[in-house]
């Protein structure tokens, strides 16, 4: 494994993390990622158009997800013919391992007595 | 606003652009449409988290490949962290922020004010949508050399004619009056549109509330009905949203209120829309009093709209011409509605926007300046960031995010500043603006123009202290011992030169004030040929339903003279249809006996019809022969007067009395007049045109009648009183009649003259404030040098130097980069001097007083900014100064 790659495995953002867990569900173009990524975390994280593009490109540049084959044609009224995207191998890899991951810190969390009187679990 | 996002997608790398930059734009405008971004404030908030959005995602990427732990972080990490950092920074130095922040605060706030202004009464001056496909077709003879300067009225007949055109979407057509209306506390008089078919469509605006026209109201004998505008709907009916439906007394008939217009919307100033209630074959075709405004259908333009009427122009001129001769070689003429309403203010407009450019270009160099100063203050910090294996992106990013931090605070200010002079800018405005319902305001657009115009900072402020960062080698700068900390050779050029521009473009800005302000002044000196003195001018339009006829309008209008001449406070009176300084009714002229005219341009002359009191009343001079009187009845032989233009441009020589004229459309067939006074020229056109030739002719012996005419009066001291006076004298022969437009001779005089006035004003105000931002980098720079030199001084005093020789040292530096500033400033101005043609009167761009006085003042002003560094200088002591280190 290339140091770069270690680099970019683990932690993960929150944002980058939400946008491969709504991939997971299967393939969806870039607005279609903002709208699920929004529902999911309660509106916590908003992702704004450019930070939102330049996630994707980032995510594709580092192997974990990668565009589906052309799946609709511009139609009237759209501008722009819209890319789907989808996890790679790598990308699944990588979720189970946030994933996995982020478990382990909330199984410690629940554990803490400390947090727990606090209510913070 | 799409545009300036597509314009913002720029910031990213070309091929990530490409990639997204289309689905980007779709998803911005897709986040626009969510609830949470609704209304005014929406879209201000949209505007801004996109801008910050698209700005902090572009640092991101474009810092991509360098950045190794790419993931380790959140985004939105390092750039907390940068911003914290510019924030501690600032602090520690707070006198820095304060100046850079007023710098920024200046010149984007002034740019956004100007902009606003230029925006709400140039480039968008009404809120219909898609406003420059809204059409006024007027009426042009092509040979009679000028073209439209007002709203050229037409026929309903014709009006039918070019209703037909396919290239208009939508068209209707207007006449204005007065009428009475009720049904609030008191009948009110106002200014009334008579429409054939429904506006609303046109304009493209919906009514306030209610609807528009439908065809059975606007038919002959159809439904009555009526809608109001805004402001009489506030003032006249107290804001009554139940009053829709129901009935309100016109003229003492009941009519149904069907809506009431949308705020923004003032028809020229009409209060009252009614249909007009008959149709085109009841007119004769030569009676012109409808307005035509047309909306430009899908897929076509201005030229093939024009295209159009000409053939119907042409067709037309075929059918009927041998009816009525003036339609021969017509030509109907479409123009964008607010170029016809409106004095085309564009370049004057254009004019200013560049010069409060200029005046941010200066405020960014000033604080580029300023953080270079500190960035070569900094370098060593640089260096051991660097050193320790700090990214050159990386600080880079630092730097401009500290620049940003400023720029975000420096355009909040800014926008404060210009939405306070955006509103009092409305006192500035004259009324032939607001009548229409123009008003400036802030809006999305110029909320759009201020971030524009601090994303323009940010990128000017940033490039060269960004590019100079990236330059620093750890190993020259920290082998570099603490005192020579001035940056090296080329940070001071970089400086220096900065210094020099920002002299240059006060020195553009300051040279252009001099030239408007004498420019200005040399109109007001125009002599304006009449006595102006304590004149009042207001304007009577008689309803063709009351007067029929020429007869009924004459006798209106000589009572109303005789009446008005009659009053104590009134020296003379007089009547006519139109005056200096915005005479535009214009005619053919033939002079009997002259030789046919060799040009391609037919003689023309204005042609105004004057009562007997005109020109005694308005202070014009006679030269020769005399003035109407009572030997001019209607049936006495047709006389004219002329004014010395039109002698010297078409009688060649000749005696002019007794010489023969005729005027008219068709001049040929037009009774002769024979010329029996002659009178001095007047600023007929405009103070800023030459006099043109001008014919009166008597109010009797006018042929067509003239329902609206201008009366003028000339008072014996207090024009309200008179004014209040000739009005009970209007309403002893018509109680219904209104009197309007009423101003005095001077305001019309400075009406005429107001773009000038303004924009003299404004580039003053530029000027003044170029020169300030200019005195504060002069002073900013020269400090710094003092500053680090201050060893040097030291040394130099030690040896015996004396103080006035140290202040001389210092002075003479700042005279040099002040003289090469005045250099290429002022080559600037001997360049650009052309396009300013329009808007100077009387001056050259090489005027040698506004020069001298220029340079006087940038060298005064470089003097009291320079003048306290080198004191300071001169004050250092030897001894503490070698004991710095």
């Amino acid at each position: 494994m290339s140091p770069r790659k270690a680099a970019l495995r683990h932690p993960l953002s929150l944002s980058v993390t939400h946008i491969l867990l709504a991939l997971a569900d299967g393939a969806l173009h870039g607005y279609a990622i903002k709208q699920a990524v929004e529902e999911r975390s309660a509106g916590e994280i908003r992702l704004g158009p450019g930070t939102l593009y330049e996630a994707i490109q980032r995510l594709e540049d580092a192997g974990y997800i990668e565009e589906e084959s052309a799946r609709d044609q511009p139609r009237d009224g759209q501008e722009a013919q819209r890319r789907y995207y989808r996890l790679t191998p790598d990308g699944w890899s990588v979720l189970r391992t946030e994933i996995r991951h982020l478990a382990r810190v909330v199984d410690h969390a629940r554990a803490h007595a400390r947090l727990r009187r606090a209510g913070l679990t | 606003m799409i545009r300036v996002w597509r314009l913002l997608l720029f910031a990213y790398r070309a091929d990530f652009r490409r990639r997204h930059g289309a689905e980007i734009l779709a998803a911005i405008a897709a986040e626009r449409a969510l609830p949470r971004y609704r209304g005014a404030a929406g879209s201000i908030r949209h505007a801004f988290h996109t801008a910050i959005d698209i700005i902090v995602s572009a640092v991101r990427q474009r810092l991509a490949p360098r950045r190794e732990k790419f993931f380790r972080s959140r985004p939105m990490d390092t750039v907390r962290q940068d911003v914290r950092y510019a924030l501690r920074q600032l602090a520690r130095r707070p006198g820095f922020a304060a100046i850079a922040i007023l710098s920024l605060a200046l010149g984007i706030g002034g740019n956004t004010a100007v902009f606003g202004i230029v925006d709400s009464f140039v480039l968008h001056p009404f809120a219909f949508p898609d406003a420059s496909r809204l059409l006024i077709v007027g009426r042009s003879f092509p040979k009679l050399s000028a073209g439209t300067d007002f709203i050229e009225v037409l026929s309903p007949a014709e009006y039918e004619d070019i209703r037909q055109a396919r290239s208009f979407a939508r068209t209707a057509a207007f006449d204005l009056g007065n009428r009475n209306i009720s049904g609030g506390d008191v009948p009110d008089r106002v200014f009334t549109a008579f429409l054939i078919d429904d506006p609303f469509p046109v304009i493209g605006l919906a009514p306030f509330l209610g609807r528009g026209f439908t065809a059975d109201e606007l038919k002959p004998n159809g439904p009555p009905a009526a809608i109001i505008s805004h402001r009489i709907w506030v003032s006249r009916f107290h804001a009554d949203r139940t009053l829709v439906g129901k009935t309100i007394r016109v003229n003492g008939n009941a009519a149904t209120l069907v809506g009431v217009m949308p705020p923004a919307l003032l028809l020229v100033g009409t209060d009252l829309w009614l249909p007009w209630g008959a149709t085109a074959d009841r007119v004769p075709r030569n009676m012109r009093n409808f307005s035509v405004i047309a909306r430009l259908a899908r897929g076509e333009s201005l030229a093939s709209a024009e295209a159009e009427l000409a053939a119907i122009a042409g067709r037309i001129a075929g059918d009927h011409a041998a009816q009525f001769p003036e339609y021969t070689g017509w030509r109907l003429v479409p123009q964008p509605f607010a170029h016809a309403v409106l004095q085309d203010a564009r370049p004057a407009g254009l004019l200013v926007l560049g010069a409060v450019a200029l005046v941010l270009f200066i405020a960014c160099a000033n604080l580029a300046s300023l953080m270079l100063a500190r960035a070569s203050g900094r370098q060593r910090e640089l260096a051991v960031r660097v050193a320790l294996g700090a990214g050159r992106g990386r600080l880079a990013q630092q730097l401009v995010t500290e620049i940003a931090v400023l720029a975000a605070a420096g355009g909040a200010a800014g926008l404060a500043l210009a939405s306070v002079a955006i509103r009092a800018s409305n006192a500035l405005v004259p009324a032939q603006f607001t009548s229409f319902g123009l008003a400036a305001s802030v809006n999305a657009r110029i909320a759009g123009w201020c971030l524009l115009s601090t994303v323009a900072a940010v990128f000017l402020v940033g490039i060269l202290p960004a590019l100079q960062s990236g330059r620093t080698e750890p190993n020259d700068s920290l082998k570099q011992d603490a005192r020579s900390t001035g940056g090296g050779r080329s940070a001071r050029r970089l400086r220096q030169g900065l210094i020099v521009g920002e002299v240059a473009l006060a020195v553009v800005l300051a040279l252009g004030a001099g030239l408007l302000l004498r420019s200005f002044l040399n109109l007001q000196r125009v002599d304006s040929g009449l006595d102006a003195g304590s004149v009042v001018t207001m304007r009577l339009t008689l309803p063709q339903e009351k007067y029929r006829g020429g007869d009924a309008i004459n006798a209106f209008f000589e009572e109303l003279a005789r009446r008005v001449e009659e009053l104590p406070r009134i020296e003379r009176a007089g009547l006519a249809s139109q005056f200096p300084p915005q005479a535009f009714i214009r005619f053919r002229v033939i002079v009997d006996g002259a030789p046919p005219p060799a040009g391609p341009t037919l003689p023309a002359a204005y042609v105004t019809v004057a009562s007997r009191g005109y020109i005694p009343a308005i202070g014009m001079r006679l030269r020769a022969g005399r003035l109407f009187d009572e030997r001019d009845s209607p049936t006495a032989p047709h006389v004219a007067i002329v004014n010395d233009a039109f002698v010297s441009r078409y009688l060649g020589g000749r005696a002019a009395l007794g010489t023969r004229i005729r005027v008219g459309n068709d001049p040929q067939k037009a009774a002769p007049a024979e010329i029996v006074g002659v009178v001095a020229n007047t600023v007929n056109a405009g103070a800023s045109s030459a006099p043109m030739p001008e014919v009166f002719v008597p109010m009797e012996h006018g042929r067509d009648a003239w329902n609206q005419l201008f009366l003028i009066a000339r008072t014996n001291g207090d024009p309200a009183a008179a004014v209040a006076a000739i009005r009970q004298a209007v309403a002893a022969i018509d109680p219904d009649q209104p009197i309007y437009a009423v101003q005095t001779l001077s305001q019309a005089f400075e009406t005429d003259i107001v773009t000038q006035r303004v924009s003299a004003a404004l580039v003053t105000i530029f000027a003044a404030v170029a020169l300030t931002l200019a005195a504060i980098g002069i002073y900013g720079v020269t400090a710094y040098s003092v500053r680090t030199r201050t060893q040097e001084i030291g040394i130099r005093m030690a040896m015996g130097a004396e103080r006035r020789v140290v202040v001389w040292m210092v002075l003479r530096q700042v005279f040099a980069l002040v003289a090469a500033g005045l250099a290429l400033g002022t080559g600037a101005v001997l360049a650009l001097g052309p396009f300013a043609g329009s808007l100077l009167f009387g001056v050259t761009p090489i005027d040698p007083v506004t020069l001298a006085s220029t340079s006087a003042l940038l060298g005064a002003v470089a003097l009291a900014a320079a003048w306290w560094p080198a004191w300071i200088a001169s004050r250092v002591d030897p001894v503490v100064a070698l004991r710095y280190e």
